[in-house]
């Protein structure tokens, strides 16, 4: 198992180089005064275009700024993000926190609901709970998120005024700006409470039950289809019938015996939730409630032709996609012994 | 069991739909009194005054936390008050020379920055150095460059080639009094003085890595890079606000009240500005109160309108106008919007619109009326040249061209010796991805041209910013659009780039007229605002006859704010002077 990881490990600096390495590729369908735009706010700048090429070599070929961003990043500088005004590493460092506080408390609830909403619904087969979770989940799936997010924030905080957009509301943000409360993670809910601040535990609960149920109504949607098909096949194999007929109870045989084999294809699908799509997810969620996380980032630098965020960005999306993947492997051989075997 | 369920289900969401909330209306009392809070579309680039050169920028640099030594004086483009100076200079108190080159400006005592020193003149002296000296390329140095030194740039090809010994030259100190000393009479300078002296403490910068102020080092200083500057993300000046944090993460920048500063303090004890891209959320957090003020673009303003406890000042007549160019001499090279490159009813020659019957025939052939009512919501009027409405020299008397489809045809019908009308012609319009109003003014230009006569096709195409400049800049659109804002308030602002053949869309459109530089060079040199309003009258006359592209529209700007802000004016110039009016945070309050 150690080998396993170790090998997926050591696989990790070369996807990431071939990702990198294809940007900078792309780069060559750019022209250097496209580039230029992200030095030019307006039109008055149009003249210096020609001294920023020169100034930022933009007009150098791109296996020659990639070879230069290289020993760059190898002498551990990521270089300087012009979309977050500051060094890439920060921004990323920055944006970070509030992007896992809003993945760790939606992946909490996706999980949750997904595999209960699933299992009940295969287990009570075209009943009522099945229909809902039906209608839900269809109508989550094929539900624009942005059209989602914004009804939720018209509804809860234009009509009714519960959860307003952002991390905090001004009094909370101002306060965890003051010397009074001291910042040990970046996770507004988890410094609260370790400040003892329960108000601003509270506030920053408020503040993520839109986004969270933004991306949890999107993303659950398919977690519950795969989760019911999984549960479904299982409970027709003989063995669940097997386990059926002993006399087994029937909370017995679902969750200890049925469950566990239908999480096999979850596990795929819950890590390809966590690591790729709730990155797509958070950057339109992140957008609509004005919430400071790497994926609004990400996008903004890629609309901005901001290489060395681009590329940051991605070295890190990437990391990412690649350690999702192994823990998906890990969580497998914990599941199934037979793929631990092999 | 489960269908009573959910009947209590959907009658609580019916109660709470009921029930709810609601916006804070317009009895509602202001929500944080103390707390101004503005959502803006875009975030700052930097915070130094000698390198921000955008709009968001300048909003939190002037006149909230860097001062001038005078400005404008309330809503007056024209008239000033002093602020860091105690007199604004003027032929008649003696403090502009006779001639015209010599600007006295006697400095207030006891004025402190921020961080607690007292200005002195020499910090006034080296903030004017600093900022023409540190000149990044595509800043706004050029401004005080131009009047002091007689060049734009401290570079030529890359290389420095402006000296420190000129700068020094410029500007002295005598006394309490700093003095400038023009390379040139410059009718506008204190018109840029208003607007681009910001005064820094010379110790503050220098104890943070900056300039010291020394002959020696300042080339070391020059073009920097946005990240090398300790000023970019820190501030110090006078103004009635000062920086307590700028948190790039959530894109919001913090100012709190400088209870030390110099005139009576501002009313309110703290502002925000945060930068929200998406309108659905800033729209409801000003209905909610959570904003005081929010950016609005003109398609949007209906959503805001008649909100309750929410005003909306409009008409507000802003020194901006659009335009559209065309190309005399084209770049054919690999370019697809020229067609065949030929006068044979599938392209166009690369010298079209050195024809000045074409270039008529589309100033005729453009439904201003249209343009304005579709794609700027009846919120602009037409200009009748470069120097708009506000400015010094505009006559409403001065002819414009009208929408007419007969002059039009007649005009084409004399283009190219009477040919083009019978071979026809195709290009095609660009105009950026995303820009609904120039969207909007190239189809019209499209559908009235093409009814003229079915030999002539017009097609538009979209492409994103980036691309766009690239193009432009290489003379390969035949016909594109600009939009200009004043830097300052005054008509040189807009003659130089819009009719200069050096200016920046003359050179991209290969326009040039010898007795327009001459009388663009003569109107800025002069000092009587008489002869200046004469000369650029005459300019305006001249871009009539030249027609060098169609002045399509100069919009009018609004701004949205809860009805609880009091204490605003309007003054075209006050940051941000774009669609939506700026305002001077220091007078605003809340009740």
């Amino acid at each position: 198992m150690a080998a396993f990881i170790l090998r997926r490990l050591l696989l990790l600096p070369l996807v990431v180089l071939g990702l990198t390495m294809l940007i900078f590729a792309l780069l060559q369908f750019l022209s250097p005064e496209m580039r230029a735009s992200l030095y030019i706010n307006d039109p008055k700048q149009l003249n210096a275009v020609p001294d920023i090429i020169a100034k930022y070599h933009l007009d150098r070929p791109a296996y020659v700024q990639f070879w230069d961003w290289l020993m760059q990043v190898l002498r551990g500088d990521l270089g300087w993000s012009e979309t977050a005004r500051e060094p890439v590493a920060d921004a990323i460092r920055g944006f970070l926190p509030a992007t896992i506080e809003l993945s760790l408390y939606s992946f909490a609830v996706i999980l949750t609901v997904g595999i209960w909403l699933g299992t009940q619904s295969a287990v009570h087969k075209d009943r009522w709970i099945d229909h809902l979770s039906r209608i839900t989940s269809i109508s989550g799936a094929s539900l624009p998120i942005f059209v989602w997010g914004l009804v939720l924030l018209m509804l809860f905080y234009g009509h009714f005024g519960w959860f307003g957009p952002g991390r905090l509301s001004l009094a909370a943000d101002l306060f965890v700006r003051s010397p009074q409360f001291r910042s040990y993670t970046g996770l507004i809910t988890i410094d609260a409470a370790l400040n003892g601040r329960w108000w601003i535990l509270i506030d920053g609960l408020r503040h993520l039950v839109l986004p969270v149920a933004t991306l949890t109504y999107y993303l659950t949607a398919v977690l519950v289809r795969v989760t019911r098909s999984a549960m479904l096949e299982t409970l027709r194999t003989d063995y669940v019938r097997t386990a059926q007929a002993k006399g087994l109870a029937r909370h017995v045989v679902v969750d200890k015996h049925a469950r566990r084999n239908a999480l096999i294809p979850v596990i795929t699908i819950a890590s390809y939730l966590l690591f790729a799509n709730l990155l797509v997810g958070v950057v339109v969620t992140e957008t609509i409630f004005n919430y400071p996380g790497i994926g609004r980032w990400g996008v903004g630098a890629t609309q901005q032709l901001d290489v060395p965020s681009v590329a940051g960005f991605a070295l890190f999306s990437g990391g990412l996609l690649v350690l999702g993947n192994l823990c998906a492997d890990v969580l497998y051989a914990l599941v199934d012994p037979r793929i631990r075997l092999q | 069991m489960t269908q009573r369920a959910l009947a209590w289900g959907m009658a609580l969401v019916l109660a709470a739909l009921g029930f709810g909330a609601g916006a804070q209306g317009s009895e509602a009392p202001a929500k944080n009194p103390d707390t101004l809070v503005y959502l803006s579309f875009s975030e700052p680039q930097s915070l130094d005054p000698a390198y921000a050169y955008d709009i968001p920028s300048e909003m939190i640099i002037w006149p909230t936390v860097y001062e001038t030594l005078i400005t404008y004086n309330g809503s007056s483009t024209s008239s000033y008050v002093p602020v860091l100076a105690t007199q604004v200079p003027s032929l008649a108190n003696g403090l502009i020379s006779k001639d015209g080159l010599t600007y006295a400006f006697p400095i207030r005592q006891g004025v402190k920055f921020h961080d607690g020193s007292v200005m002195t003149p020499e910090d006034v002296r080296y903030s004017i150095l600093r900022f023409m000296l540190q000149d990044r390329d595509g800043g706004p140095s050029w401004l005080l460059l131009t009047p002091l030194l007689g060049r734009d740039s401290t570079r030529e090809k890359g290389k420095i080639v402006a000296t420190y010994e000129q700068a020094a030259k410029a500007v002295t100190v005598s006394g309490n009094t700093v003095v400038f000393h023009l390379a040139h009479p410059y009718g506008a300078f204190l018109s840029i003085i208003a607007a681009w002296s910001f005064v820094t403490s010379k110790a503050w910068a220098a104890a943070h890595g900056d300039w010291d102020g020394s002959p020696a080092t300042w080339q070391k200083y020059n073009n920097p890079k946005l990240q090398d500057r300790y000023a970019f993300d820190h501030m110090d000046g006078t103004g009635p606000f000062k920086l307590q944090s700028w948190d790039r993460q959530a894109k919001q920048i913090i100012l709190v009240r400088n209870d030390a500063y110099w005139r009576p303090r501002a009313r309110l004890a703290r502002l925000v500005v945060r930068t929200v891209e998406e309108f659905t959320t800033r729209r409801l957090a000003l209905a909610q109160g959570d904003a005081d003020i929010i950016e609005v673009s003109r398609p949007d303003q209906s959503k805001v309108t008649g909100m309750p406890g929410v005003t909306i000042r409009d008409d507000l007549p802003m020194l901006q106008i659009q335009a559209v160019y065309f190309t005399q001499k084209i770049d054919m090279t690999a370019n697809p919007d020229v067609g065949s490159g030929k006068l044979d009813g599938n392209g166009i020659p690369p010298d079209f619109f050195s024809d000045i019957h074409v270039r008529r025939a589309f100033v005729y052939a453009f439904d201003y009326g249209a343009f304005i009512r579709d794609a700027l919501r009846g919120k602009a009027v037409q200009p009748n040249g470069p120097i708009v409405a506000g400015l010094l020299g505009y006559d409403p008397t001065l002819p414009k061209y009208a929408f007419s489809r007969d002059r039009a045809v007649a005009e084409f019908k004399q283009a190219w010796g009477g040919k083009l009308w019978d071979t026809g012609f195709k290009l095609t319009q660009i105009y950026n991805t995303g820009n609904v109003a120039r969207q909007v003014g190239s189809q019209i230009i499209k559908d009235v041209v093409e009814s003229l006569n079915p030999k002539f096709k017009i097609d538009v195409r979209a492409i994103p910013f980036p691309s766009l400049l690239q193009l432009t800049i290489a003379n390969k659109v035949p016909v594109w659009w600009i939009t200009w804002t004043a830097d300052y308030p005054d008509p040189d602002d807009f003659a130089q780039p819009l009719l200069a053949s050096n200016g920046d869309f003359p050179k991209r459109a290969a326009y040039s007229n010898p007795e327009a530089d001459r009388l663009i060079k003569e109107a800025a040199q002069a000092v009587d605002p008489e002869k200046r309003k004469s000369l650029y009258q005459q300019l305006s006359k001249i871009a009539y006859a030249d027609v060098p592209g169609i002045f399509a529209a100069q919009p009018t700007a609004f701004i949205v704010m809860r009805s609880w802000v009091h204490g605003w004016y309007f003054n075209p110039i006050l940051p941000p002077p774009g669609q939506n009016a700026g305002a001077n945070f220091y007078l605003l309050y809340k009740q």
